[in-house]
This record gives C-alpha cells, sequence and structure tokens, in this order.
C-alpha cells in the first residue's frame, strides 16, 4: 500500500498500480490517448503528463507508479498548454476528412482536438503521399495513424500473433506488417477495436455507416465456450430494404474484452423465415413422435429447458455428443474433487504463472483462452507448457515448453502428470498406493514423454505462485473420459494447480448442467434440432423447419467461466421458434426466457429473471455481465482405477480441428471468414499416407463420406494431418478427436 | 420618419385621432336604415366597374398555370438539387450523412460504400418527399453545399410516399461543367473575387 496525494486528496494505490490506475478508480480525469487498460502502458502520447508537487518536470501518470507521499497535480495551466501543444502536434497534417471517415462520432483525437480547443494550425509539415494498405480484412490508412502503438501492444501482449510493427521515420512513420509484406495473422480485429482514430478500419464495414445511426445490442458470442462480451451494431440494410435491418459490425469493449476474429467478422449467420403453418405442423407431429431429439450445443440454456421438459413429457431421449462427454468428465471429475464445477476460469489463467495445457489446439479451439494465456505469459511471465501431439505454430511465441505425446496415450500422460505433480502430500492410503502402482517405464514408453522433459517443466514451476491445469476437448471426448477426469481431479486436490476445462462447443457447459443426456444409438425416427435427423428443424439451410440462429433469440449460455450470460435479440426472426413448438405440445411457457428463472438451482444456477440480468463491463472493467454458477458440493468417493492399456494410432492419422476463424456451420456461411476445409499434413505425413499436394481424397467420417483436398503445409511436423469439420453441419464430430481413415483417392 | 421619431412611443401628441364610429343601434328599425343605407351606397359600384373595365381592356394579369409558370426566389425552398463542383463535374457530395442525420421528419435515407479508389461514394440516396417539410436543415448542415433547395415545387403524385433519388437531383455533368449552375450571392455561395482571396494555407507549400 502507497499512501500519496492527487491534487492534495488522499489516496492509496496497491502495488504495481500507477498513478492513472488510482486516478481512474477514484474518478479523478486524466486525459491520456494511448493508453489501454489491458496491457502494458504504450507512453507513446504524453497527454497524461502530471506535475508531482516539488519536482521539476512532467511524470507520465500511465507508466509511472506513485511513491510514498508525493502529490501529484492533474490540472494546472502549465499542463494544459503542455496537453494542448500536444494536441496540436498530433492535428499537424492530420487529414481534414472526418466527414467521411468511418471513426468520426467516436473518435479520441476528435474528441481530445475539441476537448483542447485546437481550431487551426499555425504550422505544417511536408506532407508525404502515403498509400492505403489492403490487409484482407483490414484496411490501414497511415495518414490518419497518429502512431499511439495500441495496435502492436495489443496485437503482441494480448493476442500473442505479434504481427505489427511500427516502422519509424519522421513523418513518414507507420505501422507495418511484421517481418512481412502483407498481412499475415490470425484477423482477430483488435487491433482494429483499440485504434483509437479511423487508421484500422475492418474493410467490410469501411464507408457503410456512420457510428451514431447504428443502434447496439449487446449481447453473448455465439462461436466458442469463451462466451465473449459483443456488441452487434445493427442498421437498416439499405435504402431498398423495406424496413429489414442488418449487422454491420460487431464491436467490444476492448479497455476489459477482447474477441477474437470469428466474433468479430462472423456475425452474419443470421436466418429469415416466415410463418410456414404446414412446416410447423409437421415440426409438432414429428417432434411428438420421436423417439429422441438430437441437437448441438448452440443453443441457450433456456432451449435446453424445453428439450428437458419435452423429454419428460413425451419420454423421449436426448442426444448431444459433446454435452455428454463434458458430462461425463465433470461428474467423474466431481466425485474426487467434491465440487461440481472446476476451479479456475480465465481470469485466474490470466494472472497464473504457470501453465500446463494439455489435448486441445486452444488458438482455435478457444481464442479466449489462447488470449488469456498470452496475457499471462507477457504481463506474468508465465511458463506454458504446452502438451499435444501436434505443435502449432500459433502459439510459438507463448509456449515455453512444448511436451509431444502420442496420439490416444492421454490418460497416460495425466497420469504422468499426477506422479510427478503431486509431492509430499496427505494422500489416502488408496491413491497413495494407485500413485505407487503407475509403472513409469511403461507409461513413459507408451506416452513418449520422458523423465527429462518432466524434470524441465517442474523446474520451470519452481518459483510459480499461481499454476492452471487447462484441459480440452481432446480428453472430453477420450475413450477414457472418465478415469482421466478422476486424475484431473486428484492433481488439483493434492497439489496446487487449478483446473480449467475448455468445453467444446459455445453452450456445452450450459446444456450438460440442465438435464441427463442419452447415448446416441444412430437409431431412426430423431428429430434433429440444429443436428442432423430425420426432421430437422434448424437455423441452416436444409431444414424442415426454420427457426432462428443464435443472434435473433434472447436466452442464456453458460461460459468457460461458468458464467451464465445473457444475449439479446440483433435481428428479427418472423418464424416459429422451439418454444411455439412445445406450447403445441402441451410445454408452456409465454417467452423462452421465461425458463431462465427455473434453470435448476442444484447445477448452480440462480433463481433470477432474464430481464435482471446485466451485460456489461463497468467503467472500471467490472465485470457485471449475467452471473456466476454458485459452487455446488458434491459427494465424493470416486478414486481413479488403473490405467488402461494405451491405444496406438498407426498409419493416416487425422486431427479434427478446425482453421483460424472457423468453429462450425454458422461461421462457415458468414461472408468475410475464409473458408478453407482442406486437409493439411506435413511432408512426412503425405509420404505415410502416400497423398500429394492438391490431391483430392474421400474417407468416411461419422458415418458420411467426405471429400477433401490435399494441401501440404511446411509449418506442420509429424504425421497427422489437420481435418476441419465446420463446414459439416453441428454435431457431427465423431468421439476421440483423433482419427485413422482410409483414403480414397479420386481417380483423375 | 426619422429615427427618433419613430422610437418615440408618446401617442398623445403625434397626430393620432380616435376614429369616430357611430354607436351600435339598439331599436330594430335603426338597424334596417342601417342596413338599407349601406346596400345603396354608391361604392358597390365603384368596384363592379372596376371588374367590368378590366374585362373589357383583355389585360388579364392571371398567370395560366400550369401552361405558365412564375419564376421563384433563388432562396426558395423546393425540390432538392445536388450539386456538382464547378469546371470539374465532380459530384459534390462526400456521403457525410449529416442530412440524414438532421432531417427532422426522418425523410432522407442513404447507402454509402468504398470504391476502387478507398474512397466512400454515395450508391443510393433518396428523399422521400411525401414527408419532407421543406425546412432546408439538411441544405443548411451540409458541409459541401452538396444538397440545396432548388426551384421545382410541383410535388403532387398519386401515392402517399413520393421519392425522388440521387440521380433525379442531381445536376446534370454538362451544366456544371458549362457552368451553368446558378450560384447566388449569401451564405454557403462562393464569395466574389474568391480566386484573389486564396492564400496559401498551413497545408500549402
Ligand atoms: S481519425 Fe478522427 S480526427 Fe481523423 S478524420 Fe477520422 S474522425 Fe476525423
Ligand atoms: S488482426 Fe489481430 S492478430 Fe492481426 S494484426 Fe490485428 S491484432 Fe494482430
Ligand atoms: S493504427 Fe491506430 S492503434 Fe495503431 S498506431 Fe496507428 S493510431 Fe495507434
Ligand atoms: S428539407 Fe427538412 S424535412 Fe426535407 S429532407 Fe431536408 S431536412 Fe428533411
Ligand atoms: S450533408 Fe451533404 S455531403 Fe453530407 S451526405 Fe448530405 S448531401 Fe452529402
Ligand atoms: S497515456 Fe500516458 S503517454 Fe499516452
Amino acid at each position: 500500500m502507497i499512501n500519496f496525494k492527487i491534487n492534495g486528496t488522499p489516496v492509496t494505490a496497491e502495488r504495481g498500480e500507477t498513478i492513472i490506475n488510482v486516478a481512474r478508480r477514484e474518478d479523478i480525469y486524466i486525459p491520456t490517448m494511448c493508453y489501454i487498460e489491458k496491457t502494458s502502458p504504450c507512453a507513446s502520447c504524453r497527454l497524461c503528463s502530471v506535475e508531482v508537487e516539488g519536482l521539476d518536470g512532467f511524470v507520465l501518470a500511465c507508466n509511472t507508479p506513485p511513491t510514498e507521499g508525493i502529490n501529484v497535480i492533474t490540472d494546472s495551466e502549465v499542463l494544459e498548454t503542455e496537453r494542448t501543444n500536444i494536441m496540436r502536434m498530433y492535428d499537424v497534417n492530420h487529414p481534414l476528412e472526418c466527414g467521411v471517415c468511418d471513426k468520426s462520432g467516436e473518435c479520441d483525437l476528435q474528441n481530445k482536438t475539441l476537448e483542447f480547443n485546437v481550431g487551426q494550425q499555425q504550422f505544417a509539415a511536408k506532407d508525404q503521399p502515403r498509400k492505403i494498405e489492403n490487409w484482407g480484412l483490414i484496411n490501414y490508412d497511415p495518414s490518419l495513424c497518429i502512431l499511439c502503438e495500441k495496435c502492436t501492444h495489443v496485437c503482441n501482449e494480448v493476442i500473442g500473433d505479434d504481427a505489427l510493427d511500427l516502422l519509424f521515420g519522421g513523418y513518414n512513420s507507420k505501422v507495418i506488417p511484421k517481418n512481412s509484406d502483407v498481412l499475415d495473422c490470425t484477423f482477430c480485429g483488435e487491433c482494429i477495436a483499440v485504434c483509437p482514430v479511423g487508421a484500422l478500419i475492418s474493410s467490410d464495414f469501411q464507408y457503410s455507416a456512420n457510428s451514431w445511426e447504428l443502434s447496439k445490442v449487446p449481447a453473448t458470442c455465439a462461436h466458442c465456450s469463451a462466451g465473449c462480451a459483443l456488441e452487434y451494431e445493427v442498421k437498416h440494410a439499405g435504402v431498398e430494404a423495406q424496413g429489414a435491418e442488418s449487422i454491420y459490425r460487431v464491436k467490444n469493449n476492448f479497455e476489459y474484452a477482447t474477441l477474437c476474429g470469428a466474433g468479430r467478422f462472423g456475425f452474419d449467420y443470421d436466418n429469415s423465415a416466415t410463418k410456414d403453418d404446414e412446416a410447423f405442423a409437421k415440426a409438432v407431429e414429428a417432434v411428438s413422435k420421436a423417439k429422441a431429439i438430437r441437437f448441438s450445443s448452440m443453443i441457450t440454456n433456456e432451449e435446453m429447458m424445453i428439450l428437458k421438459a419435452l423429454k419428460e413429457k413425451l419420454g423421449l431421449k436426448l442426444f448431444n455428443r459433446d454435452a455428454r462427454h463434458m458430462q461425463l468428465f465433470m461428474d467423474a471429475y466431481a466425485s474426487v474433487s467434491g465440487t461440481k464445477h472446476y476451479s479456475a476460469d480465465l481470469e485466474t489463467l490470466k494472472e497464473s504463472d504457470a501453465i500446463i495445457m494439455v489435448g486441445t489446439r486452444i488458438a482455435t479451439d478457444n481464442p479466449g483462452v489462447r488470449y488469456a494465456m498470452t496475457t499471462a505469459a507477457r504481463h506474468n511471465g508465465a511458463k506454458v507448457v504446452y502438451m499435444h501431439p501436434l505443435e502449432d505454430a500459433l502459439l510459438q511465441n507463448t509456449v515455453t515448453q512444448f511436451v509431444k505425446y502420442e496420439v490416444g496415450t492421454e490418460e497416460g500422460v495425466l497420469a504422468l502428470l499426477a506422479q510427478t505433480l503431486i509431492v509430499d502430500q496427505e494422500l489416502t492410503q488408496r491413491e497413495q498406493s494407485f500413485i505407487d502402482s503407475l509403472d513409469e517405464g511403461y507409461l513413459s514408453a507408451e506416452t513418449n514423454v520422458g523423465d527429462d522433459e518432466l524434470e524441465l517443466m517442474k523446474k520451470q514451476f519452481l518459483r510459480s505462485k499461481s499454476k492452471t491445469l487447462v484441459i480440452g476437448s481432446d480428453i472430453l471426448a477420450h475413450e477414457r473420459v472418465e478415469n482421466i477426469a478422476r486424475l484431473v481431479a486428484l492433481i488439483e486436490k493434492y497439489s496446487d494447480f487449478n483446473v480449467l476445462v475448455v468445453p467444446s462447443e459455445a453452450n456445452t457447459l450450459g446444456v450438460s448442467l440442465i438435464a441427463d443426456l442419452d447415448i446416441d444409438d444412430h437409431s431412426e425416427n430423431v428429430v434433429g434440432y440444429n443436428a442432423k435427423g430425420n426432421f430437422v428443424i434448424s437455423a441452416l439451410e436444409g431444414a424442415d423447419l426454420a427457426v432462428p440462429a443464435f443472434n435473433q433469440q434472447e436466452g442464456t449460455v453458460v461460459s468457460i467461466d461458468k458464467r451464465v450470460l445473457p444475449t439479446n435479440v440483433a435481428l428479427g426472426f418472423e418464424g416459429y421458434t422451439l418454444n411455439d413448438i412445445a406450447n403445441a405440445l402441451g410445454v408452456h411457457a409465454q417467452n423462452t426466457v421465461d425458463y431462465t428463472s427455473r434453470l435448476p438451482q442444484e447445477s448452480g444456477f440462480k433463481a433470477v429473471d432474464f430481464d435482471d440480468l446485466e451485460n456489461f463491463y463497468s467503467d472500471k472493467g467490472v465485470d457485471t455481465r449475467g452471473y456466476v454458477l454458485d459452487d455446488v458440493t458434491v459427494k465424493r468417493g470416486g478414486y481413479p482405477e488403473e490405467v488402461a492399456e494405451l491405444p496406438e494410432f498407426n498409419g493416416a492419422v487425422i486431427y479434427h480441428a478446425n482453421p483460424v476463424l472457423q468453429f462450425n456451420a454458422f461461421t462457415a456461411q458468414t461472408k468475410q471468414l475464409e473458408n478453407d476445409n482442406n486437409l493439411y499434413g506435413s511432408a512426412s505425413f503425405a509420404a505415410a499416407a502416400r497423398l500429394s499436394d492438391g490431391e483430392a481424397v474421400t474417407f468416411v467420417y461419422a458415418g458420411e463420406t467426405v471429400r477433401r483436398v490435399f494441401k501440404l503445409d511446411e509449418t506442420l511436423k509429424g504425421t497427422v494431418a489437420l481435418h476441419p469439420t465446420f463446414d459439416l453441419g453441428l454435431n457431427v464430430r465423431s468421439d476421440y478427436r483423433f482419427e485413422t481413415v482410409n483414403f480414397k483417392r479420386e481417380s483423375k | 420618419m426619422s429615427l427618433e421619431q419613430f422610437k418615440n412611443r408618446d401617442v398623445s401628441d403625434s397626430g393620432y385621432y380616435l376614429v369616430d364610429i357611430d354607436a351600435y343601434p339598439e331599436k330594430g328599425f335603426d338597424k334596417f336604415k342601417r342596413i338599407v343605407a349601406r346596400t345603396f351606397r354608391g361604392e358597390l359600384f365603384v368596384g363592379l366597374w372596376v371588374v367590368m373595365r378590366e374585362m373589357i381592356k383583355f389585360d388579364i394579369h392571371t398567370v395560366q398555370y400550369p401552361k405558365e409558370k412564375l419564376p421563384v426566389g433563388p432562396r426558395y425552398r423546393a425540390v432538392h438539387e445536388m450539386q456538382r463542383l464547378w469546371e470539374s463535374g465532380t459530384e459534390r457530395c462526400i456521403g457525410c450523412g449529416l442530412c440524414e442525420k438532421i432531417c427532422i421528419s426522418d425523410c432522407i435515407r442513404m447507402d454509402t460504400k468504398i470504391d476502387e479508389n478507398n474512397r466512400k461514394v454515395v450508391s443510393e440516396y433518396t428523399i422521400n418527399l411525401g414527408r419532407c417539410i421543406f425546412c432546408g436543415y439538411c441544405a443548411e448542415v451540409c458541409p459541401e453545399l452538396a444538397i440545396v433547395h432548388g426551384g421545382r415545387y410541383e410535388n403532387t403524385s398519386e401515392q402517399r410516399a413520393h421519392y425522388t433519388d440521387y440521380q433525379d437531383m442531381l445536376t446534370p455533368f454538362d451544366m456544371a461543367l458549362n457552368g451553368q449552375v446558378p450560384e447566388y450571392p449569401g451564405f454557403g455561395a462562393v464569395t466574389p473575387h474568391e480566386d484573389e482571396r486564396v492564400k496559401s494555407t498551413p497545408l500549402a507549400y
């Protein structure tokens, strides 16, 4: 605790806080231009200059921690002059194009120029011709850039791509792609979000609307389980639109939250339909006669409640693979840990200084986790150990140690981890004997994880204080998921690791907490709800009855943070919904959100009405979105059992993983996101599978024949190829993510 | 009248006098007498004679609308026109959307997009004349003097909603090139001797 004064008022700072943090907390205004809460200070604008009594000159509030007893002056005539002069400098040669600039109305430069009353330019610099750059989804206009460095900071410190660099050269300075001619990055678009001026703009949005005509709909992203907060910006769809509206862009509260490119650019997956009474009658009949409903986890908790009610009323079964896997994992985990929910969330991950990640290709599975991890690595110097059969080039800036294990041996890997991480603890006798019984030689040999690697890992973590173990969906879908879950819980119980599980789809966790799910026996007479079936009710093309897509619904989802997050209607939908079908079958509720307050409290939900849920970050960064699930204690009694014989995967193995920015059938139909569904493999995979670059192959996947073009990828190693599944419909992924397949060449 | 006199509010000695108004007749017969006296006064025939005289002279001043139309004043606010720049003929509208925003009856709607030169262009622009109240705000706010009110005041339509499109309002290209677009003195107009008045600005070297 540091006691000091701002403008004579006594205030206190925590360790690590700067003057601006304290000032903002105390509602004392200090102008800034380059400050952004979630990165280290850029310290490029000097607008935050303040005086310290008794000290000559100015100090920067954004990167100076206060010292005991000082008195900081935030407002004086000298400061005013200094700041006005800075604004004058910014305005030198700045194009007079607010009239057309997309940033106009929400531009920091515009606001501050008016605030400091800079009405004219008293001197000039020789202007340079500056080319507007088109970087795919992003356009960059160097003449608008004020070189605040926010974009480079966020790209490096939060995203982890480190794709942008500053080229210094006086009035010729600009932002350039790092070590490359064109921007080659994961296109999260966060640089667009943080840019205080109109220099970086979404190329799709540019010049299509003005900031003041867009109405903002606070919502939750539906593409992955990170459940990021976003705002849909909606306007009439154009002069010819006859009253129809469309989403123009997605924005986020970049000060405290981060979005990936799928959330930012993949927003136009809405469905449109009119009330088709015939199809509706058929749907009601199909559901009433169905044996089961198969559905994907891209639904709200409320829709899940309706499905549960239908299950109870009509006695049908509910099929949902990924949520069932989640249930198996969490139940087994809880039987050892005694708590229903895993312990960590993205905030604890951000604050960790030691991270182990097993069984996920995180950069594309859940970018939110990746960003939290990058932040931890940059800001706390976190050591990140990534364990997976495949290396990921996207994590090369973040990961400190890559541990490769053999495909399918996750159970062995977790057993080895348990042995390594649990030391000198009061284990019960049964647990101790389990640990002792582990055959390290066998496990090491089969998993291919060496003793030295585990030792290195341990050494890295020696000085770490806050540790997180991240468990990915490879494990959730593993045959031995239950025993792995028990091992995970054991590690959590007897080491200082917290556990974070990455649910595989947007609302897998929510769905898994609401109702028991059945084993999908692929029987006939199944109604598909946003999934395959004999009668399909879906927001995707080719449905027998069209229902609203996720951005046309209100309801809640449960994110990886175990937070119940509300989402709102961005675009209207004229047709029928699941609730209409339920009403026709005698499960009554006026609105779908009537179910919000009825969510099962035994799973940690609270009896809160939908309309009472907030959905924003406060000025001071407090996350007020929805609520966090209550802790639920459950009966213990589970013990890890003997590790089963570890499987071997030989031949041509593929790994179901989507390319950057693609997640599912909804992202697949958005116009901005690239639809790259090629099969990517390394040269050694090509040799093993006897495929050549550009060759088309077919193979059977999840019961259906898939055709893919094989592409050689230099950045990949090993003999496993990456197989995208996003364009194959929803909830089709077969159980374990690695598979041996038989390729059929297409005759040329 | 001098300003002094004009400002003098003292009405007691400035030649004002009260009009002598007869008392209102009380009795029925008095009322009758007054009606008769007023009816048969000669003034009636004076008026009739003027009409008769003009009729015989055939010097008629009635405008034969719609065959004949009077010119309207330069500041008249009728259907909008979209201007081009003199000489270059470039469309003046930059698509800033201010007219759309300020429009009090919400009758302007426009679509803009980015063109191949990375510039903002207006792809659609309509005004619903059925709702426009011809207040002139749009012309007032326009930073480019692009939208102005023209003299076309005929708006009859079979439909309540009656639109005019960008192309209908846009000044024909050759008119702009030939300098045939009228400019009027006053706010927003090109000032006289513009060429001499342009100085090197900080952005010119
Ligand atoms: S960046 Fe800001 S100040 Fe510059 S033209 Fe755009 S709106 Fe105006
Ligand atoms: S889009 Fe994202 S990854 Fe690409 S440069 Fe911008 S911040 Fe970096
Ligand atoms: S592009 Fe934007 S965020 Fe990046 S340095 Fe320029 S003004 Fe700052
Ligand atoms: S004249 Fe007034 S009502 Fe008509 S378009 Fe312009 S601003 Fe709107
Ligand atoms: S205010 Fe003028 S320049 Fe702006 S959009 Fe309207 S007509 Fe065009
Ligand atoms: S905010 Fe401190 S230097 Fe920019």
